[in-house]
This record gives structure tokens, C-alpha cells and sequence, in this order.
């Protein structure tokens, strides 16, 4: 059909490229002055930032502990999740759609919503520690607030949900009747586990991690309502340092060093994926 | 027989494994709908609830509601604004003939891969920026908000159309277009239709991109300009008002019917889709 189609891309085209190139830069480029304090920035062009960011143990740690947090809540996520999305994608049964739905409307709650129910479970006085202190478990209230695991919680809650629904679709693409050959042929049911869905999803599992790590490394709501100013992760730290202390340089430096971060995990995973593709000589 | 006994186990373990897995993701949805008609101990939310009440309903504040009712306006915009670009746009790349059309996709899709906080940080700069340069202040008004919404959603419009639009078979438009109808009318009768699920599944991510959005929304917020999840936020700082969980019950169940009639209307496989 014969429709001046470059006309329809051209618009938003136009403005996508002014939106992305213009707030990139403004950022970028303000990450390169120094804070003169209450907002404004100098005129000169410096590394001053960056110097400091790297030097202070400070910025590096929450760095490194962002990293780490996401990874570690990635694959959980992943773990708890794929059984979870291979179940409903080969489930026969009228509850699997009924499921997947569910899974899907928990993913639209907004996490602030989230994060005030784990408080609720988690109050000192609650249910769950009743029993808890009740049964001689423990011996104080179990509480997330101002911990790394419970901030891991809250990233968990973040992309559960969102990361089983892609994990859903992943396994929706690997043939049933590949898994019934191989059984046939005599394999156990762990063994086509192992020997032939994981390697045919690993790719898809990689891609979906991924962007479970993104928005982990992202996660604001998680770490600053349930860190509490105790754990500090690089998004809460850019907040903080916009907002509170009005650096913006500092902040703008942060924000770039996030963005960095989270591009070259990506790009090492990728690597790491097609180098291990490679070696094993699978086509895929 | 060991076959059979296997294959039990086997089940029961996933059944195990899924079951617990939605209680774990549910709960503490479901402990908000129940602490909304509870009452509180010693002024705090407790669960399990020692006895009920319908209170917190009739205390929630106007401005709960009135702030619950920008953030669906503002989402709203959004999509709007969404789709009158991604609808376009998605069709101009998988139809015009330019190169390097695999760039364009790429730009469009490039607003996801930044993580939310440096988006705010980054628009609120801008926004400064702008108003020095040009005198329109974005920080702290809605439009600015929702220009910053338009940005992280848009990727998801563009990509839930172009997923339908790529494996749509034109061969219904040639048959349109021999019979005898214009190109224009084509497009309006034949192919939007066509690809109306991967508009409805693209609006829905951005209604729920820009609706559940917090860090966005911090920066560029002000006393006159907060959304119901930046209220939510400074809410839990301070003394918790009980009827805040009132006003949370109505967006999970609000969540859980809208799903349910997106289910029915369109079908879940379209946001499946697009997810990719």
C-alpha cells in the first residue's frame, strides 16, 4: 500500500530524538560542572565530580551495593520464577489463564502500594511476628526496614510479577512435542529439564533477566521507603542529592554513573551469552 | 507404576510451587484490602484485623480523591498523546523504505534501558534549562509531568504496534486497495482495526507506566502537582492516615477489574505479545 509512510515516522520521530538528545545532555553535560551550593552550577568544565565519586568510598559502596542487590534480587527472581511460568505455560487446565491474569493485575499495583502491605505484614505487633516470637523462631519482631534483605524483598516485589509474565511468553516458544520426544527417547523428567527446556529458553531467560536487572538497578520505591536513609542504592542517592542537598552536578555525575553501570552489565551479559553460545556450537 | 507415582509427585510439587507463589505475590495486596476495614491498633494497621469497620471509606480526604483523579487524568493524557505518536510512528518503520530503520526502532525503545530517577533528574534539568532559555517552566506543572510520562511511555505503544503490524499479512489491504478503496480509507477501515490490539495493549502499559510511576513524578512534582503514588510516598514518611488504605483498596480492585475486562475485550495474549 502505497502511503507516504516517512511522513508518519517523521513527527515522532522528530520528537523522540529532541526529548532523548535534549535531556541526555542536559544531564551529561551538567555533570561536568561543580556544585557552587543552593542549586547553581559553575561555568567551568570539570572532572571534579567524577574525581570525587571515585574517590569517596562513600559513592563507590552504593554503587557496588546496588550492583549487588540487583543481581542477587535477579536471580532469585529468575529461580522462583521460571518453574512458576513453565507450570501455567503447559498447564492444561482452565486455571492457567485464570493465573497468568492474576499475576498480571498484581504487576499493574503501583509498588509504593506494595511496599505498605509488607509493612502491614511486617509490623511489630502483626500476625506474622506474633507467631514468629510465639513459636520461639525468633526473639525480636522480624522488621525489613533498614535492611538489605528487606530491601531485597521490595525488589523482588518489584519485578516478580512482570519477569514471570515474560518468562511465560519464553516458554510459550519452545515446542511441547520436543519435550515429548525426549521422554519418549527415555530421558526423566529432570533430565529434559536440564538437557533440553533450559538450554532452548536460556537465551530468553537472559533477556528477561536483564531487564529485571534494569529495573532493579532503577528501583527507587523499593530502597528508599524500606532502606528508610540506611541502605542507600544509587537511585535513592541521586534523589537525595537532588532534592535534599540541591547538587545538582553531584546528582547529574550519579545519575550518569548509573546509567554507565547498568549499559555494561548489559552489554558483558550479551557477550558473555554469544561467547557461551559459541562454544557449545548451539544455533539459535 | 513407579511411572505413575512419579508423575504425582512431580505435580503435586508444581502445584506446591505456583501456590505459593501467588500467595506470596498477593499478599500484601491482600492485607490492604483487609486492613481498609479494619481497626487499627494503638492508631496503626495490624493483620490480622481484631475487628472490622467501614470508617476509613467515609474519612478518605478530598484530596486523596482529587489527587487519585489527576493521576488517571494525567495517565490518560499520556496515552493519548502515546498513541497519537507511537500509532504513526510504529506503521513508519515497519512501512517506509528508509534505511538504517533498525536505529529508529532502537531510539524509540532507548527511553526503557533509563532507569526512572536519572529520567526525572535529567527532565527536571531540562526543564530548568528551559525556562532560563525560553521562560515555559515544566518543572512542577502537569504539562511538564505529562511530557515526562509521554517519554517512558511511548516506547511501549510503539513496540506493542509494531510487533502486530510486522507479522500483520497485507495481503487484506491489496484486496481492499484492487477493489477499489483509497489508500487513506484503507488505513482507517482495514489496517487500524487490524492492529487495534497492539494499540490497546501499548495504551495499557503506558496508562500503567505513567499511573504506578513514583520517581519520575518526585522530581518534577509540587505542592499543586502530586500524583496519588507521590501522595502515597510523603504519606508514609509521617503519621500513616488509615484512609490512605481505603483509597490504595480501590486502585488494587480497580487493577484487578480492569484486567479482567481487558481479558475479555481484547485477550491477555496481546499484552504477552508486546511484552517482548
Amino acid at each position: 500500500m502505497n502511503l507516504p509512510w516517512h511522513r508518519f515516522l517523521l513527527p515522532p520521530l522528530v520528537l523522540s530524538i529532541a526529548l532523548l538528545g535534549g535531556s541526555l545532555y542536559v544531564f551529561l553535560a551538567g555533570s561536568f560542572h561543580a556544585d557552587l551550593g543552593v542549586g547553581r552550577l559553575g561555568d567551568a568544565l570539570t572532572f571534579a565530580n567524577y574525581r570525587k565519586l571515585f574517590a569517596d568510598s562513600f559513592y563507590v559502596d552504593s554503587l557496588g551495593l546496588t550492583i549487588k542487590l540487583s543481581a542477587i534480587t535477579t536471580v532469585v527472581t529468575l529461580v522462583v520464577g521460571m518453574p512458576v511460568a513453565y507450570v501455567l505455560a503447559r498447564m492444561r487446565s482452565r486455571w492457567g489463564p485464570v493465573l497468568l491474569a492474576v499475576i498480571v493485575a498484581a504487576s499493574f499495583v503501583t509498588i509504593v502500594i506494595k511496599v505498605l502491605g509488607l509493612n502491614i505484614i511486617f509490623a511489630a505487633n502483626g500476625g506474622l511476628n506474633r507467631f514468629l516470637l510465639g513459636t520461639g523462631l525468633v526473639t525480636a519482631p522480624v522488621s525489613l526496614i533498614g535492611k538489605v534483605e528487606g530491601v531485597a524483598v521490595g525488589l523482588l516485589y518489584f519485578t516478580l510479577a512482570f519477569v514471570v509474565v515474560l518468562l511465560y511468553s519464553v516458554v510459550l516458544t519452545i515446542p511441547r512435542s520436543l519435550e515429548e520426544a525426549a521422554q519418549n527417547l527415555g530421558a526423566s523428567r529432570w533430565r529434559t529439564h536440564w538437557r533440553v527446556i533450559l538450554p532452548l529458553a536460556l537465551p530468553g531467560i537472559i533477556a528477561s533477566g536483564l531487564i529485571g536487572f534494569n529495573l532493579c538497578m532503577g528501583a527507587f520505591t523499593s530502597a528508599a521507603l524500606i532502606g528508610a536513609g540506611r541502605i542507600l542504592t544509587l537511585p535513592v542517592l541521586i534523589q537525595r542529592t537532588v532534592i535534599f542537598d540541591t547538587k545538582y552536578g553531584m546528582g547529574a555525575t550519579l545519575a550518569v554513573v548509573l546509567l554507565v553501570a547498568g549499559l555494561v552489565v548489559n552489554v558483558l551479559s550479551i557477550v558473555l551469552v554469544s561467547r557461551l553460545k559459541a562454544a557449545r556450537g548451539v544455533t539459535a | 507404576m513407579k511411572g505413575f507415582t512419579e508423575r504425582r509427585v512431580n505435580r503435586a510439587l508444581a502445584w506446591l510451587w505456583v501456590t505459593g507463589f501467588m500467595l506470596f505475590l498477593l499478599a500484601p495486596l491482600f492485607v490492604i484490602v483487609v486492613a481498609a476495614f479494619s481497626e487499627p491498633i494503638l492508631g496503626r494497621a495490624v493483620f490480622p484485623p481484631r475487628a472490622l469497620t467501614l470508617r476509613w471509606f467515609s474519612a478518605i480526604q478530598p484530596e486523596y480523591l482529587s489527587s487519585l483523579g489527576a493521576s488517571v487524568a494525567l495517565a490518560s493524557a499520556a496515552v493519548v498523546v502515546c498513541v497519537l505518536l507511537g500509532v504513526p510512528a510504529a506503521l513508519g518503520i515497519a512501512r517506509s523504505r528508509w534505511r538504517g530503520k533498525a536505529v529508529f526502532a532502537a531510539l524509540f525503545r532507548a527511553p526503557v534501558q533509563i532507569p526512572a530517577v536519572v529520567t526525572g533528574v535529567a527532565f527536571l534539568q531540562l526543564y530548568y534549562l528551559l525556562g532560563d532559555a525560553i521562560g515555559w517552566t515544566g518543572a512542577g506543572t502537569w504539562t511538564g509531568l505529562m511530557i515526562a510520562h509521554v517519554f517512558i511511555g511511548l516506547p511501549y505503544v510503539v513496540g506493542s504496534v509494531l510487533a502486530v503490524v510486522q507479522r500483520f499479512n497485507s495481503s487484506l489491504e491489496e484486496a481492499a486497495l484492487i477493489l477499489g478503496a483509497a489508500p487513506w480509507s484503507v488505513l482507517r477501515r482495514v489496517t487500524l482495526p487490524a492492529i487495534a490490539p497492539g494499540i490497546y495493549s501499548g495504551a495499557t502499559y503506558a496508562f500503567l507506566v505513567s499511573f504506578s510511576d513514583l520517581p519520575v513524578a518526585l522530581f518534577l512534582s509540587s505542592s499543586d502537582v502530586r500524583t496519588f503514588p507521590v501522595l502515597l510516598f510523603q504519606a508514609m514518611d509521617y503519621e500513616f492516615d488509615p484512609a490512605l488504605l481505603a483509597v490504595a483498596t480501590m486502585i488494587i480492585v480497580a487493577s484487578f477489574a480492569g484486567m479482567l475486562l481487558f481479558q475479555k475485550w481484547v485477550g491477555i495474549n496481546a499484552l504477552l505479545r508486546s511484552g517482548k
